[in-house]
Formats: C-alpha cells, sequence, structure tokens
C-alpha cells in the first residue's frame, strides 16, 4: 500500500467522526496502522452496545488497517462461559475477547490467559501518543493491570449504578428526587399505587443479578463486599444493614414477582411508566427515550445514588478488550483494541448511551460532550458517579459463586426470611469456596 | 422414542426360553449381529468414551484455568453435605411427578376425545400436537413474556375472570407449578398420541357384548377400555419421566433455576456449576449421580410395569 | 363409544365440538399470541392491558431477523446438522433396530435406552475436549456427532417397535428360498418398514432441529445453529420481544410445517409402533 492510500484512509476516517463530533482527531500517522494488512482476527465480543458497535464499524477498521477481523456477539453470560472454557482449553478460536473486569478480572489473571501488552503500549509505531496509561481512570487502570503491574487488557467501558426516575410520577405526588437512602425509600413507598399497578421502585431481584445492586447499595455504607484486608464484610452489620435496606426496597414498594426480576423485567416495568424509579447500570438509557420501546420519554430523570447512612456511592462494573495469551497476531489484535478504545469509538459509545469510556480525554471533551444524545440529565449522572464509584463487586476468582450464594440469600429476604439470618449463613457457605480459591 | 421400550422388556423378557429356542435364537443372532455392528460403533464412541471420562473427572478436582489433581471420592463427600444439591433433587423429584402426572391425565383425556369421529379429525390432531414438536428454547421464551406479572397476557387473562394476578415463574412459590404448566403444555400431545395407540388397538366385540348386558359408559371404561390402555400408559410415563428429570431447555431459558434456588433441578445445578463456576470435576460428580438416579428410577418403572403386565395375564382368563 | 354418555343426539355433538375445543385451543392461542408479539412494536408488546390487534403492524421484526448477519448461514448450519444426523442415524440405526426386532435382543435394548436416559450436559465437558483435541472445532462436525446422541436412539426405538408387527412369514420364505439375510433385509423387510422409517426419519428431524443444549458449547461463530442463535436473541440493555417472537416462529416454523403435513403419518407411525404390544 503507497502511502498516499493511507493518508487518504485516515483522512476519510477523520472526516467521517467530523461529521459525528466537530472535533475528533484522527488516527495518528506515526503509528502504521496497515503494517499488520491482510491479517485475518477472530474477535468474541459481548452483545451489547459495546459489541454491537464494535461490528457495526468494523469496515472502517478493515478500510484504516486492511487487517480482517471475524467477530461474534453472544449474550454476555454465554460468551463469558465460552470465553473461559476456550482460553482454559489453551486453545480458543480468537484472538481478542471482551471480558467482564467484575467478573473474570482475577480469573483471567490467575490463568494468565491474556496477553500482556505493556510493551505495545510503549511503542510508538504501534501506539497513538494519545493513548497513555495516564489517560484512562484509575478503576479502569486497576481492573486492567494484574498484580505484577502488567497492562493485560485495555479497560473500554465502564458502568455505573445510577437511579433513574419518573418526573412525571414524582410531579404527580409533589416529591423531589430523594436526598438519602431513608428518603428515597419512604418516596418508593410513598409513589406506590398497587391498585393502580404503580410501584415506587423497581430493582434486580433475581439471584445472581441482584447482587450488583446489593453491592452498590453496600457503598452507602461505606464498604466495598471484601475488606482492604480481603475479608467479607456481607455479614457485617453494615452488610447487614444494606441487605435490610435492599429487602425494604425491594418488599414495600416493589411489584410482585421482582424476586425473578433481572434487568430486562425492571427496564419493561420502568419503559411502561409502572414503575417510579429504577436503580440500575447507566447502560440501559437508550431505549428508555426511544418512542418505539418507550411510553416515558422526555419523562426520566437520571441521577447519582443520593448519600448513604455513611457514604455516597456508585457501583462501578467495567469491560475490558484483551489478547488472547495463544494468538499469533499479537499486534494486529493489538491495532483492534486499541481502534476499540479509541477516541473516535470511544465518543460514539458516549454519545449513543451505550457506555461510558474509560479515558478522560474522551469523557472531558467538550466537543465529545456536545454530541451527546442523551439527556444532559444522563451525563451529569454519569460524571457524578465517576466521582463516587468504586467497585460493586469483590476481585476474585469464584464472582459467579458469590453472586449465586449472595443473590439466593437476597432473593430470599424478598419473601419474608431475616436478613441478619440470611446473609450470616450465606457469608459462612462462600467464605471456605473464597479460602480455596486463594489458595489455589 | 415413544414406543419400544414394553416390547423388549415386556413381551421379550421374563420368559424363560426353552433350551430347543435358545440354540434356535443363537443361530439367528450370529446372522443378525452384522446389522448391529455399526450402530454400536456410534453408540459406544458417543457415550462410552463421554462416560469413561467423566468418571475420571469426578474423581479430580479440576476447575477450568486451575487446578487438576486427584482427590479420590471427596467430590462425592462434599455432594453429601451440599445443601443446594439435595434441595435441587426434591426440586427435580417434585417436577418430574407432576410433569409425568399431568399429561398423563389430560392426555389420557384428550386421547378418549380424539378417538371419536368427528369432521376434520386431521386437522385437529395436527394442531394438537404442534406444542410437542415446536422448538422448546423458542417455546419458553414466548413464556416468559407470557408470565410476566406486571405486563403479561396471562395475568391480564385472570383479570378478565376476577382473579387477581399471580406472579408465576417470578415467585418462589408458583415457580415450579407454572414451569409445570410449560411442561404439561408443551407434552400433553406425546401421551395422547401413546394411548390414542392403544385405543386404536381395542377390538370392538367386547364393548358390544358388554352393550348387549346393558353396561354404561362408566362401567366399559372401567373395565374395557382401562385395563387395555394401561400398558400404554405405562409407556407414557417411563418416556415422560426420563424426559422429565432431564429437562433443561425449558428451566434454563425461563428462570435458569431461579427465583433464588427455587427451581434449580439438578440437570440445572450441574450446569452452574460446571459452566458458570467452572468446577468441573465436582460437576462430574453430580452428572455421574443424576444419571444413577435417572437409570434407577427408570429401572423401578420398567420393572413395577411388567409386575403389573403380568398380574393382567394372570387375571386373564 | 369408548365414552359416550346417554342424552340426546345434539347434546353429545355439542359435547364432543367443546371437548375438542378445549384440546385444541392451549395450541391455538399460544401460537396465535406468539404470531401477535411477532407483529408488534415495542411499545405495543409491552403495553399492559394488553393490545391484540395492533393498529400497525411491525413487519420489520420479522426483516430485522432475516437481516441479522448470518441469518442465512445459520439456517443452512441448522439443516446440514439436523441432515446428517438424521441420515447417519437411519443408516445404522435402521438395520440395528432390525437385528434387535428379530434378535430379540433385550439386553442390547437396555444399553440403547441408557444412551436415552444420559443427561445431554454430561456429554458436553468430555466431548468438548475431545473434538479440540482433534482439532474438530470451527467445524459443524462435532455437531453432528453430538446430535447423533438423540437421533440413533430414537431411530433404532422406533424401527424395533416397526419389525416387530411386520410379519416375518415373507422372510423365512425368503431365506429358505437362499437369499442372504442382507437380501431378505433389503428386499422383504425394508419395503414393509417404510412407513416406519418415515416416522423415525421425521421424529429425527425434529429432536435434532430443535436441540439447543449442544449449540451453547459446541457451536462457535461459523457454526452456531437456529435454537441457539434464538436464544442469543435476547439482547443485553435492549427490549426486544418483538424481534424475539418473530425469530422463536420462524425456528419453529419447519417443524410445524412439517408436523401439519405429516401428522397422518407421525400419528398413525407413533400409534402403530405402540400397535404390537397391545
Amino acid at each position: 500500500m503507497s502511502i498516499s492510500r493511507r493518508r487518504f484512509m485516515q483522512g476519510s476516517v477523520a472526516g467521517a467522526a467530523g461529521l459525528l463530533t466537530g472535533a475528533v482527531p484522527a488516527f495518528s500517522a506515526n503509528v502504521d496502522w496497515r503494517r499488520y494488512a491482510g491479517t485475518k482476527l477472530e474477535a468474541n465480543l459481548i452483545k451489547s452496545p459495546r459489541g454491537e458497535l464494535l461490528q457495526k464499524y468494523a469496515k472502517e477498521f478493515f478500510d484504516l488497517t486492511g487487517i480482517e477481523v471475524a467477530s461474534e456477539v453472544i449474550p454476555e453470560q454465554q460468551q463469558r462461559q465460552k470465553a473461559v472454557i476456550e482460553l482454559g482449553s489453551g486453545k480458543p478460536n480468537f484472538d481478542i475477547v471482551h471480558l467482564s473486569y467484575h467478573v473474570q478480572k482475577r480469573q483471567f489473571d490467575k490463568a494468565g490467559w491474556l496477553a500482556d501488552i505493556s510493551g505495545f503500549m510503549k511503542d510508538p509505531t504501534l501506539t497513538d501518543a494519545s493513548l497513555t496509561e495516564s489517560d484512562f481512570s484509575k478503576v479502569g487502570l486497576d481492573y486492567a493491570k494484574n498484580q505484577a503491574g502488567e497492562l493485560r487488557s485495555l479497560p473500554w467501558s465502564v458502568d455505573y449504578f445510577i437511579v433513574y426516575w419518573n418526573k412525571e410520577l414524582f410531579a404527580k405526588k409533589g416529591l423531589s428526587f430523594p436526598t438519602s437512602f431513608d428518603e428515597l425509600a419512604s418516596h418508593a413507598e410513598a409513589l406506590t399505587d398497587a391498585k393502580a399497578g404503580i410501584y415506587g421502585i423497581v430493582g434486580r431481584g433475581l439471584k445472581n443479578a441482584n447482587v450488583a445492586l446489593y453491592g452498590h447499595l453496600l457503598l452507602g455504607y461505606d464498604v466495598e463486599a471484601l475488606d482492604k484486608s480481603g475479608r467479607l464484610t456481607t455479614d457485617t452489620p453494615e452488610g447487614i444493614a444494606a441487605a435490610t435496606y435492599y429487602q425494604r426496597l425491594l418488599t414495600k414498594s416493589a411489584p410482585p414477582g421482582v424476586a425473578g426480576f433481572n434487568w430486562a423485567e425492571c427496564q419493561s416495568a420502568f419503559v411502561q411508566g409502572r414503575a417510579a424509579m429504577w436503580i440500575d447500570g447507566v447502560g440501559f438509557a437508550p431505549p428508555l427515550e426511544d418512542p418505539e420501546k418507550s411510553r416515558v420519554v422526555g419523562k426520566v430523570g437520571y441521577s447519582v445514588m443520593p448519600k448513604g447512612p455513611k457514604a455516597q456511592g456508585s457501583a462501578t462494573y467495567g469491560d475490558g478488550i484483551g489478547i488472547a495469551a495463544t494468538s499469533k497476531n499479537k499486534e494486529a489484535a493489538y491495532l483492534y483494541c486499541q481502534w476499540a478504545v479509541s477516541k473516535l469509538m470511544g465518543a460514539r459509545l458516549l454519545q449513543t448511551g451505550g457506555g461510558v469510556p474509560f479515558r478522560n480525554s474522551i469523557l472531558n471533551d467538550a466537543e465529545v460532550r456536545k454530541g451527546v444524545k442523551m439527556p444532559g440529565d444522563w451525563v451529569d449522572a454519569v460524571s457524578g458517579s465517576g466521582k463516587v464509584g468504586r467497585p460493586g463487586l469483590p476481585v476474585i476468582i469464584p464472582v459467579a459463586e458469590f453472586r449465586d450464594i449472595i443473590g439466593i440469600a437476597l432473593t430470599n429476604t424478598l419473601s419474608g426470611a431475616d436478613p441478619a439470618a440470611e446473609m450470616k449463613k450465606a457469608t459462612e457457605q462462600f467464605k471456605p469456596i473464597l479460602e480455596k480459591s486463594e489458595k489455589a | 422414542m415413544t414406543i419400544d421400550l414394553h416390547a423388549e422388556f415386556g413381551s421379550a423378557a421374563g420368559r424363560p426360553a426353552l433350551p430347543k429356542e435358545r440354540s434356535h435364537k443363537r443361530l439367528r443372532s450370529r446372522r443378525f449381529w452384522p446389522f448391529l455392528v455399526p450402530a454400536l460403533i456410534v453408540l459406544t464412541a458417543i457415550t462410552v468414551v463421554p462416560w469413561a471420562f467423566t468418571l475420571w473427572m469426578s474423581v479430580r478436582e479440576f476447575t477450568v484455568g486451575g487446578t487438576n489433581e486427584f482427590v479420590g471420592l471427596a467430590n462425592y463427600a462434599r455432594l453429601l453435605v451440599d445443601a443446594r444439591f439435595s434441595e435441587a433433587i426434591w426440586h427435580t423429584l417434585f417436577y418430574t411427578f407432576l410433569s409425568v402426572l399431568l399429561p398423563l391425565i389430560f392426555g389420557t383425556l384428550a386421547a378418549l376425545v380424539l378417538h371419536r369421529e368427528f369432521p376434520l379429525r386431521g386437522l385437529v390432531r395436527g394442531i394438537f400436537v404442534l406444542p410437542m414438536m415446536a422448538t422448546p428454547v423458542a417455546i419458553a421464551l414466548v413464556w416468559t413474556m407470557m408470565f410476566h406479572p406486571q405486563l403479561g397476557v396471562l395475568n391480564y387473562l385472570l383479570s378478565l375472570v376476577g382473579i387477581e394476578p399471580q406472579g408465576w415463574v417470578f415467585h418462589p412459590a408458583t415457580v415450579i407449578p407454572s414451569l409445570i404448566l410449560v411442561e404439561t403444555w408443551q407434552w400433553t400431545p406425546l401421551v395422547a398420541l401413546i394411548v390414542l395407540g392403544g385405543l386404536a388397538v381395542i377390538p370392538r366385540e367386547p364393548y358390544e357384548s358388554a352393550e348387549i348386558d346393558g353396561a354404561g359408559a362408566w362401567m366399559k371404561f372401567r373395565y374395557i377400555t382401562w385395563p387395555m390402555i394401561l400398558p400404554f400408559l405405562m409407556i407414557a410415563v417411563i418416556i415422560r419421566m426420563i424426559d422429565a428429570l432431564k429437562s433443561f431447555d425449558i428451566i434454563y431459558a425461563i428462570t435458569q433455576g431461579g427465583p433464588g434456588t427455587a427451581s434449580e433441578t439438578i440437570n440445572i445445578y450441574l450446569y452452574s456449576v460446571a459452566f458458570s463456576y467452572y468446577n468441573i470435576g465436582y460437576g462430574s460428580a453430580i452428572a455421574v449421580v443424576f444419571f444413577v438416579l435417572v437409570v434407577a428410577i427408570s429401572l423401578a418403572m420398567l420393572v413395577l410395569r411388567q409386575k403389573l403386565h403380568w398380574n393382567e395375564m394372570a387375571g386373564a382368563p | 363409544m369408548i365414552v359416550a354418555g346417554g342424552g340426546s343426539l345434539l347434546v353429545r355433538r355439542l359435547t364432543l365440538l367443546l371437548s375438542v375445543l378445549a384440546i385444541v385451543s392451549p395450541a391455538i392461542l399460544f401460537f396465535l399470541w406468539m404470531l401477535s408479539l411477532s407483529l408488534k412494536y415495542e411499545i405495543d408488546n409491552a403495553a399492559y392491558p394488553p393490545v391484540f390487534f395492533p393498529d400497525r403492524i411491525a413487519w420489520k421484526n420479522y426483516a430485522s431477523v432475516f437481516e441479522s448477519n448470518g441469518f442465512l448461514s445459520i439456517f443452512w448450519n441448522s439443516v446440514i446438522v439436523t441432515g446428517s444426523a438424521t441420515l447417519i442415524a437411519l443408516l445404522v440405526g435402521v438395520p440395528a433396530g432390525y437385528a434387535i426386532a428379530r434378535m430379540k435382543a433385550t439386553k442390547m435394548a437396555a444399553v440403547v435406552l441408557i444412551a436415552r436416559m444420559t443427561p445431554g450436559l454430561s456429554y458436553l465437558i468430555p466431548l468438548f475436549l475431545l473434538f479440540q483435541w482433534l482439532g474438530l472445532l470451527g467445524t459443524l462436525a462435532p455437531q453432528i456427532i453430538a446430535h447423533l446422541v438423540l437421533t440413533v436412539p430414537i431411530v433404532i426405538w422406533i424401527m424395533i417397535g416397526y419389525f416387530e408387527t411386520t410379519p416375518m412369514d415373507l422372510e423365512e420364505a425368503a431365506a429358505i428360498d437362499g437369499a442372504s439375510s442382507w437380501q431378505v433385509f433389503r428386499h422383504v423387510a425394508l419395503p414393509i418398514a417404510k412407513p416406519g422409517i418415515t416416522v423415525a426419519l421425521i421424529l429425527a428431524v425434529i429432536f435434532s432441529w430443535n436441540n439447543f443444549v449442544f449449540g451453547i458449547v459446541l457451536a462457535g461463530r461459523q457454526t452456531r445453529t437456529l435454537p441457539v442463535a434464538v436464544y442469543n436473541m435476547i439482547s443485553f440493555e435492549q427490549l426486544s420481544w418483538g424481534p424475539l417472537a418473530a425469530a422463536a416462529l420462524i425456528v419453529t416454523f419447519p417443524v410445524l410445517v412439517l408436523t401439519v403435513f405429516a401428522q397422518r403419518q407421525i400419528v398413525a407411525g407413533l400409534t402403530a409402533g405402540a400397535v404390537k404390544d397391545g
């Protein structure tokens, strides 16, 4: 390929970006993007706005690099299982993998399944000058680095738990957005009108999924599921208080059947105007503003979680993108990962409301923000949550078991079980599993 | 898959062969062996090999990306104290019991109706069997939407007749019955088809002579139809039971075992252990125990059936 | 007849009509609702009270399924997997069923039965590792082979039942005339068993087509079959009941058509197989 052709391609990509946002820089010319032209890669992505965005603009990456990427998007749960089984077998069928830090980080680190890309980051012929470690938020960088400090993936998109609220329902009762945990619960109770089928709040009650919400509530008591010394906090007074609060929210003012709700059922109830509040990840916002899917377009408030009894916090979960250690085309795969977290793709992610880039240079760019299609409240909730963001799940190997065991206890509280007894029992049950996994 | 268990275990088994018959049989066997060999090779390859592997893994501490070492019977010992496992056994048995019983009742009733002559009977039978032919995962997803406590069509239908909304699969107390509803909806036709087969072979004479004797409808059913279709019902029970014990698609697609663990059957728990916790060793131990359970229950039913069969024979004039 | 009660002819007719309606309504109502879901926009699908007849029809649900990447190739994968698994099952299963029926090989039948009792899940990990070791992952072969677990026992069982009902006089006569076992099978037994083979074929196709478990783990990007693809349509962060119902209907459609057209054979076959024991 001649240089002029390459320049031309870069120019056209920059042009497209310009149309979208006004002033997103092109892909830097000091990186030889076409060095691996003709390479074929396989990418294993999660079915999510992140994964789908990469698929949608796959042609742009091909035009830029000449690298052919065959990608597949599979729903989260199956993707996680499949990725782990394939990596564990030692011969994964993919080069690039989309990982969920909050579930898989420790497992991937310990098993050493992903390639160390620290070296690539330092190579100016391979890495755009604007991509530096310091550009990533701290949570993101912590997620991406292993204990030895090697970068094993690129932090891609962060997810904060926020409160979605129906302004119309609030106005009807003359209420304003709550400022504390207590007020949130009492508002929810005031907003509930079971006869009319309107409930004050909706949130995940389904086992496993509900631990993401519980982890979020825990932060209001100023603890994370695992304290600094690696002890579980789920049976401490704070852990039990959070479970009791969880029980109060989802029994007194949530729709019947909430024990079986995952995000999808919550979303259905919320877009139909049948729930006044919904606590969940920021990435669920776009359908709420889509008239084909929502009856609450323009009526949704987006807010940072109010302060809890001890602290204000927002559970932070994240996606990364990494390269299988067994890949034969690591450099080419690295170009793809870099493109995925690039300013252009990150801006698109933010602007469509599909996720929030870990890179400050994207998040704080005024031009990028201008192009955001979501309401201003949403952007404010995102940046506000970022300031109080903490991990919502413990960084351990058996996350799935943690979520199942604690999640079952939480679901039990919804049918009236005592939170203290349930949390103590579940914590006891999980302890040996955690100890075993740390020893291995 | 439907028909044939009783053939082997009913007619051929149990009767001691006479010496002459036996040598005759051996002779015949040699002639037919070549027909059997390809199938045996295929079956061995696809079942025995995985089984040997499962047994081997079940005595190891084997996690994906983690350890792989021999631990003897530790996995089996763990099963004994695993509350979630024993709970799953009860769920499985409860689920299986009703998933056999309800289709059996409705299927028999449906067969009695479908056996009669009426216009468009072929079309009706065709529509009737659709549920058992449809793709379970696809069906399950539609049921999930119908079960939604606020937005689902089922609660709407209940509200029309003044019944208050139910939690269906979203409430621990109703989740298994709701899943059984789906299972019953899907598998009633299978039972009906088997019973129809039984009805088809009942000769007319007993009915005619019963009518001459002045027997009513119930008497005719009780003393002619029922004994004749009983063997067929037993086949239906055995087939339905094996399938219900192993049921996976419907539960996985609708609840994944939830809420909590309220609908977690052995098969679903096995899936979690192996594919969410990546604990292949323990998962294999569960698979082995599960298999033993399925075989034990099935054999018990077969034996029961054979006994019944012989009692009938003995009772016959 | 069997449950005929007293009363006038009219009452009896009416009772029969109502019973027939009661029997088919669960199936009819369900599939109509499924159709309705697939033709509505999300906002109508999640509406309460439910919208039965929408103002506007969302044909785009179907369009989006057909346009979604690789739908045709996924469909083709399903055809190949089901076709091969059924064909192989017939090739090995029909002669095996014949042999077992003629040998009255009770124990052999029990072995086949055990293959059916095994939980499908327990095959998954060993087969996955085995296929990886053989380097077959990424092709359709693993799924075809795994589906044999379903199809071979079905075919064998149906055929045992069938061959037991076919009269042996002709076969014995042919054997006395000097025909080889193969010739007897090929020219005497097989032609008579054609209806049984049809049933075995239809059921094998249906069970294989509907299988979901094997696909979750054994299928890759290019080897996915329809049930797995439909399940994958439950997308994260987006409501999509309409497209989901459309996809579910599309997957089930071939099977439903097969059932309606071949219902006579299926019903006859399933029942005839059971006849012999009566």
